[in-house]
């Protein structure tokens, strides 16, 4: 493999590794929290881009991406707190409540996929490019749009750690993932930080979708694909790790582009799986997870 | 301050707290203590609003029936486990400030957590993580914890479960001090009597549910009925 061609699928495996990392992270943080299974992850993924593409296209508002982030985010953590509410909270007080959240998530995925096809037809919907252009590194050239959607995706990150580590709700949301009935005994609301918790995936994952969309369009059911590496990597980094999560998704971002370009695209899911499954088998609590 | 009302809890046909009332007054060591299975634990469950149940409870005349753990530990109402209840990779001083930022209606205050720290003795290991601590020490940073909310009653329970003569001594010494220094109202479950009769003003004993005795620990411990069910006659001669 040439070094110019090697240095370009490793920039295109860890762009796809920092988005996989925002997205991946935000399913565990559910999981780790409130141990629901989240199955309308990947359709959250698709209103992200869908939110972006009604603001930059039909309504063309001033401000490009930076208008996106800034209108769907917290349009996201609103959505995302009300499923919540709506569709989870209701079912957990119930016996087998975690198979049931597993199938209603399920119904309001295909809900919201078959919402989208009616709203905005079956085609593929296209976005403008996060920034336009490219540079050249060192005799590579690198496209501006990975390197926006690279540095977006750590900066969530960088974010999303500064809330978990130093922010009122980061610290709950630490207290009832480590201690359920410790956190309730010392004041904190568990119901309010399940919902903020399912907020904060959701807002992650459709910030992926923001970003992601842009680089591989957006349509009713793009979403599948993405719950489906979603759940590889956390399974792969291990169930409810947060540093897992990261470690895996940089992991997988990477092993994508380079099956991709050795193997072919087909070949990506298969390779994942057959990562995933061998790294059960020696490993079954995964990269960072724990037993019990 | 706590008036407990015909409490009735049942589980299915399991009649675990059936018709109990009591009443603790501000400043005491309330003692709670019978065989297990008594319902002891439950009516801790009840009273921190784990559970629904029957019966009314007020706190400092307030109603207190219906309302969530998180608001009944914020209006004052502190409570610990058996087990202890740590958050395992928060350090000690996070820990403790956990439920000063939560727990407490005057919000964080950076000072009170390294007082309540100082004052649990754990100043020596206040940057390791809680999980790391020894069985004592997450005794203590759980009632620091729990502390830290500044509440007016505090429930403990079984707090010498597991711990030599030396760490039961440091524990009642400490939970004597929380009762004088500090103002707050304590109600200890616990099955070491002589733990109970040296530092409860007031005991209640509890079977099947249901309250056999009640009253100053000297007359329980000689009640006949108490001996009976729970204490033995070994007891009753060793006393």
């Amino acid at each position: 493999m040439p070094w110019l061609e090697f240095l370009d699928v490793l920039i295109s495996g860890l762009t796809n590794g920092a988005v996989y990392a925002l997205m991946a992270v935000g399913l565990t943080l559910i999981y780790g929290v409130s141990k629901a299974f989240n199955f309308a992850y990947g359709s959250f993924y698709s209103l992200g881009g869908y939110l972006a593409w009604i603001i930059l296209v039909p309504l063309g508002l001033w401000g490009g991406y930076a208008t996106v982030f800034v209108l769907a985010v917290p349009l996201l953590l609103g959505i995302g707190f009300l499923t919540e509410k709506a569709v989870v909270a209701p079912l957990r007080a119930r016996a087998d409540w975690e198979i049931k959240v597993m199938m209603l998530t399920l119904g309001l995925a295909l809900c919201l996929d078959n919402l989208y096809q009616v709203v905005f037809g079956p085609r593929m919907k296209s976005l403008p490019a996060i920034v336009e252009g490219s540079l050249e590194l060192g005799g590579v050239i690198v496209s501006n749009q990975n390197l926006g959607i690279f540095f977006l995706s750590i900066g969530g990150m960088l974010s999303f750690r500064w809330l978990l580590n130093h922010s009122r709700v980061g610290m709950a949301v630490r207290a009832v993932a480590q201690n359920p009935q410790g956190a309730r005994i010392v004041g904190i609301p568990e119901k309010t930080i399940f919902a903020a918790t399912f907020a904060i995936s959701t807002a992650m994952v459709g910030a992926g979708g923001i970003l992601l969309t842009q680089k591989y369009f957006v349509s009713p059911t793009g979403g599948w694909d993405i719950l489906v590496k979603s759940w590889v990597i956390t399974a792969f980094g291990g169930m409810g790790s947060i540093q897992g999560a990261l470690y895996a998704a940089f992991i997988l971002g990477l092993m994508e582009a380079f099956v991709g370009y050795w193997f072919g695209m087909s070949w990506v899911l298969f390779a994942m799986f057959g990562l995933l499954l061998g790294t059960l088998v020696v490993r079954p609590q995964g990269l960072m997870g724990k037993w019990g | 301050m706590l008036k407990v009302e015909h409490l009735t809890k049942r589980f299915g046909e399991l009649v675990a707290v059936d018709d109990l009332s009591f009443h603790v007054l501000p400043g005491q060591i309330f003692g709670i203590a019978g065989p297990n299975g008594a319902g002891k634990s439950t009516v801790y469950n009840l009273i921190s609003g784990h559970y629904d149940y029957q019966g009314t409870i007020r706190f400092n005349g307030r109603e207190i029936t219906g309302l969530p753990p998180h608001r009944i530990a914020r209006i004052g109402i502190a409570r610990t486990f058996q087990t202890p209840q740590t958050f395992p990779s928060l350090t000690v001083e996070r820990s403790v400030g956990v439920g000063s930022r939560f727990g407490s209606t005057k919000g964080f205050r950076h000072g009170h957590v390294n007082q309540i720290i100082r004052f649990m003795g754990l100043r020596s290991c206040r940057r390791m993580m809680s999980g790391a601590l020894n069985l004592l020490d997450k005794k203590k940073l759980m009632i620091g914890a729990a502390l830290a909310s500044r509440p007016r009653l505090l429930m403990l329970d079984e707090p010498m479960a597991g711990s030599n003569p030396v760490e039961i001594r440091e524990l009642m010494e400490l939970i004597r001090r929380i009762n004088q220094e500090m103002g707050i109202t304590v109600v200890i479950i616990e099955h070491f009597m002589k733990v109970l009769t040296e530092l409860a003003d007031h005991l209640l004993i509890l079977e099947s549910g249901r309250q056999i005795c009640a009253g100053p620990p000297d007359e329980v411990t000689r009640d006949p009925e108490v001996v009976n069910c729970y204490l033995g006659d070994s007891y009753a001669e060793s006393a």
